[in-house]
């Protein structure tokens, strides 16, 4: 009886919690404009040969004590309309000769290497095996560029760290200047900011967790090229997705296209 | 035999003219010769039918009568030969003897000027004296004048027969020289007998009759014949020294041949010997290092029991340069192959890479430039600007992105300036990107042509052509074969394109095969001061994504081909000396090819030449325009003194300079004796056969001096050797009326 009531308590309190948050974002008073999942038609041209694919890495998920923390983040997060979106805008406003649609790869076997740049989503989820982590070590060096995109707070941080450090254990992560190439190669992005995502809808506020600051970092090689663009603390690929949707400021996806071409080119000039 | 059978020597009839003495008409001769024949048909032949004698035996018997009255009849006429002889003791013979440190081998067990000592004192001086006045001249680096052949030493350290020769004929205009002979091993340090030599000794019509030392062949030696290694080079380039050699006695055996660079090894290799006497070339791979001037030694390990072993080591020169050419590279969009050929070439000291990608329609991305200003107006767009870059590398580029002025000035860039030009596959590239109809097509190694589907994005495997594997630019490994196995192993290209018919004089290296079919891959050419080539895909980069982090043929492949590209790009001033190294010569040509700071020929400019050499040795030089070629100085150097010099040409125009090089030579003493120490037999007959003289043995010397007495060269007088009394003629007459008696005899006689 008395553990009835502490579980109706907590109840209690969870519901009261929700429609406070609830009416502090909106969800209760409109309806969520996103609509995750939708079906992306295949475009006429899927099958076209070019130069750039947008390669999207796939990963196994980090599996801990905590179910519902384990359930969250997946490489596929925004796939595959953020990237077909977002290929649209590299088509328009760059010269790079781009597929419509994505590729998606894995560590598990050398087929990563035809595509020298790769993009991986929820890193803060991941989880690398040995073998991957040799391969992702090896195509970096070899010239191949990873972006990181949409993790959040210090313990997503951790977890990204927890395979990245595997990779490179001989080299920082480290803040990006400015004044790096990679904020300068199309666009300056000198005034860049943080990035939301949908979740922060009707983004009043820009982060997640308790990761209040967009970090941009990453970590160089020998010559010092960035081998991985680390954005931390920012959604970018929510900014792709709904790029299309009147209810996603213009100026975050703006900055999203621009963040995503100067990572591109700069990967395929350097 | 010859002169008991013919009585006179052979050089009578060699030299002589045939003349009839009797006087009588010539025409009479024929007439009675036919008639004597046509008796002779009518009365043998209408016998032997008679006889009932087969036709053949007639007509054997009509040939010999015929042959009989025939000779008899031409006696009769009274045969001579018309023939020039020296006039005894009014004509001088030269005698030159070689005093060069070869003739003191002792090859067949006594030293050749022991042997050549010997011949002279065994009754050919005497003779000689006995019908001309005798001169002794010793012929070493300089021809000397001398009392008696016995300040024969065969201590110095060359041999220029050639100059002696011509030194004779100049000298000797006013002397009545009936001729020359020559004793030698033939073993000329000079390069050989020239032309003009020879042309010398014929207006004098003097014949040289030489006297051969030493053996022709060796049983056992080892010997370098030649080592080519460029010279001139980037600095830490890969270059190859070309080492060729000969062999006997060990064929099939091993031999090792190193090079070195100073006291340092540098490169060495094991080879199997080729069969006797066969011309052997070894290749050498080795790294060109550091700006400065590379003395190279090539040697071959001694062999065992070796007759000569101072034929197995070569010097040469390679000068390495300071300058850093700069290479321009534009891409019209971002791509791979830009990112991984920067990369490639990102530890390559002594190139610099600047690049210019379209990244979108109106911002162009620039990496490398010396500052802001570089490139910001876009491709340079006059003759200043381009001609700064030493190689251009033209990407995904349509022909309609330059301009006029643009396209005239590429092809100024190779064919005036002596820049490389090297063409990638693309989409925007060679047909696809309408080079067939622009002026830029002119340059290119292939016929582009008009249809724009030839790029795809088809995985391509390489191969090497024949060109290829021999060419060392693509060397990925040091040994050919397994070269050409890597190159096959080499990961598929990403795409390729077919670039158009290969132009005549253009070479293909490498073949790719798609599913489109089998293409030239890589072509280049020379053009004008340049070169030019089409690397028809765009794709290598998967070279570097595709294979183990540690393979390095990625990076090798675009280092070495940048290399190429730019290596050979002149200056404003190219400075040259005919060698690099002199052996036993002192004579060095200097070469200038002179251009203004647009490379515009400079006929009119000043050049002057500064050397520095061993032992404080200094001069400098004007150079004069030559008058054939111009632009073109030349200017002449005599460097007395063994070791290495340097040259620095100087150009100006007006009082201001235009251009600067430097060039090093090197002089090496004693060297060139040591090579070729067999008897080169075919040069000394190859000399007296050209003047009219005879090559002459040892053991047959007795008729030497008569031979030498027919010779128009001095004071000399026509006589005429009869022929109708010769025992020949005698013996030929016996045998022909003999053999008509035998077969009349054997026959049963008509």
């Amino acid at each position: 009886m008395r553990k009835r009531g502490i579980w109706m308590a907590v109840l209690l309190v969870v519901t009261v919690l929700g429609v406070a948050y609830g009416q502090r974002r909106g969800f209760m008073s409109r309806e969520f404009p996103f609509r995750e999942g939708e079906d992306q038609p295949t475009p006429n041209d899927a099958d076209e040969k070019t130069e750039f694919v947008f390669a999207r890495l796939m990963y196994p998920n980090w599996r801990s004590n905590d179910r519902v923390w384990s359930m969250r983040g997946a490489w596929s997060i925004d796939y595959p309309k953020a990237d077909r979106q977002f290929v649209q805008g590299l088509r328009r406003l760059s010269r790079v000769h781009v597929r419509s649609v994505e590729q998606a790869v894995s560590l598990d076997n050398d087929d990563i290497m035809n595509y020298p740049w790769v993009y991986v989503v929820e890193p803060g989820h991941w989880d690398l095996t040995e073998t991957q982590v040799k391969k992702l070590r090896e195509y970096l060096l070899k010239g191949g560029f990873l972006m990181t995109d949409d993790f959040h707070g210090s313990m997503e941080w951790d977890i990204f760290m927890l395979s990245m450090q595997r990779v490179f254990p001989d080299r920082p992560v480290v803040d990006l200047p400015n004044s790096d190439p990679i904020f300068n190669v199309v666009y300056n992005l000198e005034g860049k900011f943080q990035i939301p995502g949908i979740v922060n809808w009707p983004f009043d506020q820009t982060h997640e967790y308790d990761g209040i600051d967009a970090k941009w970092r990453g970590i160089y090689d020998e010559h010092g090229r960035l081998m991985v663009g680390i954005c931390h603390n920012m959604d970018i690929a929510d900014a792709w997705e709904w790029a299309d949707s009147p209810h996603y400021p213009e100026r975050y996806a703006s900055l999203a296209y621009r963040i995503g071409i100067n990572y591109i080119v700069y990967a395929m000039t350097h | 035999m010859f002169e008991l059978l013919f009585q006179h020597p052979l050089a009578v009839y060699r030299k002589g003219e045939l003349v009839w003495q009797s006087g009588w008409p010539l025409w009479i001769l024929g007439m009675l010769v036919v008639a004597a024949i046509a008796a002779a048909a009518v009365f043998t032949l209408r016998k032997t039918v008679a006889a009932g004698w087969p036709a053949a035996r007639g007509v054997t018997l009509w040939a010999l009568q015929s042959s009989l009255v025939s000779a008899l009849l031409i006696m009769l006429w009274q045969p001579g030969l018309s023939i020039a002889t020296l006039k005894p003791k009014q004509n001088v013979v030269a005698v030159m003897l070689d005093d060069s440190s070869s003739m003191s081998l002792a090859d067949t067990g006594t030293a050749r000027k022991d042997l050549m000592q010997r011949a002279l004192e065994s009754g050919l001086i005497d003779n000689l004296k006995k019908r001309f006045q005798v001169r002794f001249y010793k012929v070493s680096d300089h021809l000397e004048r001398v009392e008696d052949h016995k300040s024969i030493k065969a201590e110095k350290q060359a041999s220029r027969i050639a100059d002696g020769l011509k030194q004779i004929a100049a000298e000797t205009g006013s002397l009545p020289i009936g001729g020359v002979l020559l004793l030698s091993d033939g073993a000329d340090t000079s390069g050989g007998i020239d032309r003009d030599t020879v042309n010398a000794l014929k207006s004098r019509q003097l014949p040289v009759h030489t006297i051969g030392f030493g053996r022709e062949q060796y049983d056992r030696d080892l010997a370098l014949v030649d080592v080519q290694v460029p010279a001139r080079s980037l600095a830490d380039s890969r270059l190859g020294a070309q080492v060729i050699l000969k062999q006997r006695g060990y064929a099939g055996q091993k031999a090792t041949i190193t090079l070195k660079d100073g006291e340092k090894t540098i490169a060495s290799k094991s080879i199997t010997l080729a069969a006797d006497g066969a011309a052997q070339t070894e290749t050498l791979l080795f790294n060109s290092g550091a700006a400065g001037v590379r003395s190279l030694q090539v040697s071959l390990a001694a062999m065992q029991n070796e007759d000569n072993t101072g034929n197995n080591g070569l010097a040469r020169l390679v000068q390495v340069d300071s300058r850093k050419p700069r290479i321009l590279y534009i891409e019209g969009e971002p791509r791979w192959e830009h990112k991984f050929v920067r990369r490639a070439l990102e530890d390559e000291k002594t190139l610099s890479l600047v690049t210019m990608v379209r990244t979108t329609q109106n911002k162009l991305y620039r990496q490398g430039v010396r500052d802001a200003k570089e490139l910001e107006q876009g491709f340079p767009a006059t003759a200043e600007e381009i001609f700064a870059y030493e190689g251009i590398i033209i990407g995904a580029v349509e022909a309609t992105y330059f301009t006029p002025t643009q396209q005239a000035l590429l092809k100024a860039f190779v064919d005036r300036r002596g820049g490389g030009i090297l063409f990638l596959g693309s989409r925007a590239s060679l047909a696809d990107g309408g080079y067939g109809a622009s002026e830029i097509s002119d340059i290119m190694p292939v016929q582009v042509g008009e249809r724009r589907t030839s790029f795809h994005r088809d995985r391509a495997k390489v191969e090497l052509t024949a060109a290829g594997r021999d060419n060392l630019s693509l060397r990925l490994e040091e040994d050919s074969a397994r070269n050409q196995e890597r190159w096959k192993k080499l990961p598929e290209l990403a795409d390729v394109q077919f670039p158009g018919a290969v132009k005549p004089g253009a070479v293909v290296l490498v073949d790719a095969t798609s599913s489109q079919g089998r293409t030239p891959l890589l072509i280049t050419q020379n053009y004008g001061r340049g070169r030019t080539a089409v690397l028809a895909t765009g794709g290598t980069w998967r070279w570097q994504m595709l294979q183990p982090l540690e393979d390095k043929s990625h990076e090798m492949f675009w280092q070495q081909l940048t290399r190429w590209l730019v290596g050979g790009t002149p200056g404003p001033l190219v400075a040259s000396t005919s060698n690099s190294v002199y052996t036993d010569e002192s004579r060095v040509m200097l070469r200038a090819e002179v251009r203004g700071k647009q490379f515009e020929i400079l006929p009119d400019g000043q050049v002057e030449a500064r050397i520095s050499g061993p032992a404080g040795a200094a001069a400098t030089i004007i150079m004069q325009p030559d008058p054939i070629q111009a632009g073109v100085y030349l200017g002449e150097y005599s460097a007395e003194q063994p070791g290495s010099y340097l040259v620095e040409m100087i150009s100006s125009r007006a009082g201001e300079q235009q251009g600067i090089d430097q060039v090093a030579f090197r002089r090496e003493d004693g060297l060139a004796e040591k090579f070729h120490t067999e008897q080169n037999r075919e040069l000394l007959e190859r000399l007296s056969a050209e003047t009219g003289g005879k090559y002459w043995k040892i053991d047959e010397l007795n008729t030497l001096p008569e031979t030498i007495t027919f010779s128009e060269a001095g004071i000399s007088a026509r006589e005429i050797r009869d022929l109708w009394h010769l025992p020949i003629v005698f013996i030929l007459l016996a045998a022909l009326r003999g053999a008509e008696w035998l077969l009349r005899r054997r026959w049963g006689g008509v």
